[in-house]
């Protein structure tokens, strides 16, 4: 039971690390992004390749993912994204949705269809008790408790962090304060993109690299945006371990309904949290205390 | 908002001027309906009777989403949810209790309408992007339970075939027979859709996708209405289910998919969301570039993509929006009557 448990956690994390981006992105923009998932792919891909080149030293070949995958996203946040600004939902959603599908056939161009197991980089376990743990994934909860206080203390104490959350809460009122807000969300949009891929690259142990990859775990993360309040940072980091553990108790018992099961939890949390009707207002109400003060769509 | 009471108002005049018979032939739409069955006649002998009965079961399909996308303005990234519910529904029908195609038809139909109906509970109090994924989990839950959870009844992955039996002069084992009550199903579709969406209540629902906080002031219960359109455009969607049944007698999990919502979002931005004409240029376009072209090229994602992007940023109304408001106005014999906006 305690390895479902550390199991639960450690896709919890994951999930923190994934959603993060998307939660952030909807909050600023109000843009449901697609085009992490292909930001995602891609860069679990570039780590695979860039692995044997560094003699197998996984954080080395982590780095280079991550600062390859930043124009990346840059670019797609400035060709895509800031030209559906303020635009119909539907239309933002269809195109970063076209950006998904071009990267998943480049992916399928340059690597092919077949998937690509990663092994496990640390390899030690921890035994207590009777309990054997991996130690791998020990250190993917407590980076991800590390992320989650680094988070808190960017938006909380750092400037670029608060004028997000002042973003977050009224795009309109910071940019009457002369913030060019387009910088900040960029910055914003790169640091989600840029955590994607490390979470990606930390999942890619348990589950081998394909190019499809990026559909999956898209659904978990919506997932656990949605349970979370979108745009709501707090909310999204006890979501992704509720579900995490969601995903980890109906996996001991029936593998195949694990991720289904996150689905059903969150039409659950819809029925007995209702969704208001106007996307000019408060679309999502906050399931946990904000600690930040920052509010569910901020509307235009 | 402004155009929609416009036309109303054109509506309510109308019976001043007498309509000559011409006029009455057009507005009944049986000169469409003519033409539609006229054109899928000529593909038909053009391409082969199979190939088309496939392009016209995806045309009822991209009509049922029209309904939701176009007209409700609701972008749903689950519609092959009903799609799957209706080939499953007669296919186990056809298997389990009766051989009768077009009760198995029946049987599809009330399936699509009460999954709509259990979903439609949740997903009416939504809109945006929370409609489109939580619309794309429930389709996703959908694929799992065909897939894996009820394995012995749908043969997972492997899927299952079934044998409609005859009934009459409707042999499904003859492609002539199919082809004309496929093509029978798509002007019946069209020809509801059309009365619908000029009805009162298509103008109601247009409204709600322009302001939906006006209409509720005029005193109307939109989330009943949302849920409404919800349903219908889910049961229609369960029929291409069922006519794939019959067609192909065979029935895998891809029907329910959740990828290939794509595929239906793309045929409705091709020919112009919100327009019956434009769902089926666009569903014959689709199924035309990917029979054809992804023959010649192999990155077809990838150009699917490009071609998504394109339309996206230049071409919002697709192919009929292009037609209507950037050829026909430039033509000099081209002058539409004002105010009568066929939709």
């Amino acid at each position: 039971m305690i390895e479902t448990i550390v199991y639960g956690f450690t896709i919890g994390a994951i999930l923190y690390f994934i959603s993060i981006g998307l939660s952030l992105t909807f909050g600023t923009m109000n843009i449901i992004n697609f085009a992490h998932g292909m930001v995602y792919t891609l860069g679990v891909y570039l780590f695979i390749a860039f692995l044997p080149l560094v003699d197998r030293n996984f954080p080395m070949a982590m780095v280079i993912a991550v600062v390859l995958l930043i124009p990346v996203s840059y670019v797609i946040e400035r060709f895509v994204i800031r030209r559906l600004y303020g635009e119909s939902l539907d239309y933002a959603i269809i195109a970063t949705y076209a950006v998904l599908l071009i990267g998943t056939d480049l992916v399928k161009w340059i690597w092919g269809a077949q998937p690509y197991p990663v092994s496990d980089p640390i390899g030690a376990f921890l035994t207590v008790g009777d309990v054997t743990l991996p130690v791998y994934r020990l250190a993917i909860v407590a980076s991800a408790i590390v992320l989650f206080l680094a988070l808190s203390f960017f938006f909380n104490q750092h400037i670029v962090g608060k004028i997000v959350v002042a973003a977050l809460e009224d795009s309109e009122g910071v940019r009457r304060l002369g913030i060019d807000v387009n910088k900040y969300f960029s910055i914003v949009f790169v640091l989600g993109s840029a955590l994607a891929v490390l979470g990606g690259v930390l999942y890619a142990p348990f589950s081998a690299a394909q190019p499809y990859m990026g559909f999956s775990i898209l659904l978990l993360g919506f997932a656990v945006v949605i349970v979370g309040g979108m745009g709501n940072l707090n909310g999204t980091f006890f979501s992704a371990l509720a579900l995490g553990m969601v995903i980890a108790i109906t996996g001991r018992f029936w593998s195949q309904a694990a991720e289904t099961m996150v689905f059903v939890v969150m039409a659950l949390v819809l029925i007995f949290r209702p969704v208001g009707n106007s996307s000019r207002e408060r679309t999502w109400s906050l399931p946990f205390g904000s600690l930040m003060g920052t509010k569910g769509a901020a509307g235009k | 908002m402004s155009n929609v009471i416009e036309e109303s108002k054109e509506v309510a005049v109308r019976p001043a001027d007498k309509p000559g018979v011409l006029e009455v032939v057009a507005r009944s739409g049986l000169a469409d309906l003519a033409i539609i069955a006229a054109s899928f006649l000529v593909l038909g002998q053009l391409i082969s009777l199979h190939r088309v009965t496939d392009f016209m079961i995806f045309c009822i399909f991209v009509m049922s989403y029209d309904l939701l996308y176009g007209y409700l303005g609701r972008l749903s990234f689950g519609h092959m949810l009903f799609l799957g519910t209706g080939a499953y529904a007669s296919s186990l029908f056809l298997i389990h209790v009766n051989t009768n195609p077009l009760l198995a038809i029946v049987v599809a139909l009330a399936a699509g309408a009460v999954v709509a109906m259990g979903t439609g509970f949740i997903l009416a109090r939504t809109e945006g992007a929370p409609f489109a994924l939580i619309a794309l989990a429930f389709n996703q839950v959908g694929f799992f339970l065909a897939d894996s959870a009820f394995q012995q009844y749908t043969g997972g992955a492997n899927g299952i075939s079934s044998s409609p039996g005859v009934l009459g002069f409707l042999d499904f084992s003859q492609r002539n027979v199919i082809f004309g009550f496929t093509l029978f199903c798509v002007l019946v579709v069209f020809f509801a859709l059309k009365l619908l969406t000029r009805s009162s209540y298509g103008i109601l629902i247009r409204s709600i996708k322009e302001d939906e906080t006006r209409v509720k002031f005029l005193g109307y219960n939109t989330g009943f209405y949302k849920w409404l359109t919800y349903v219908i455009s889910g049961t229609i969607a369960a029929l291409p289910g069922a006519l794939n049944t019959l067609n192909y007698k065979f029935i895998s999990p891809s029907f329910i998919d959740t990828h290939r919502n794509v595929e239906v979002i793309f045929a409705a931005l091709i020919g112009g969301a919100g327009n019956l004409y434009g769902a089926l240029v666009g569903g014959v376009g689709y199924m035309l570039i990917s029979n054809y072209l992804a023959a010649y090229i192999e990155r077809w994602e990838m150009f699917l993509g490009f071609v998504l992007l394109i339309l996206v940023f230049n071409f919002r109304k697709g192919l009929t929006g292009f037609v209507t408001e950037r050829v026909i106005p430039r033509l000099p014999y081209g002058s539409r009557r004002p105010g009568v906006e066929r939709r």
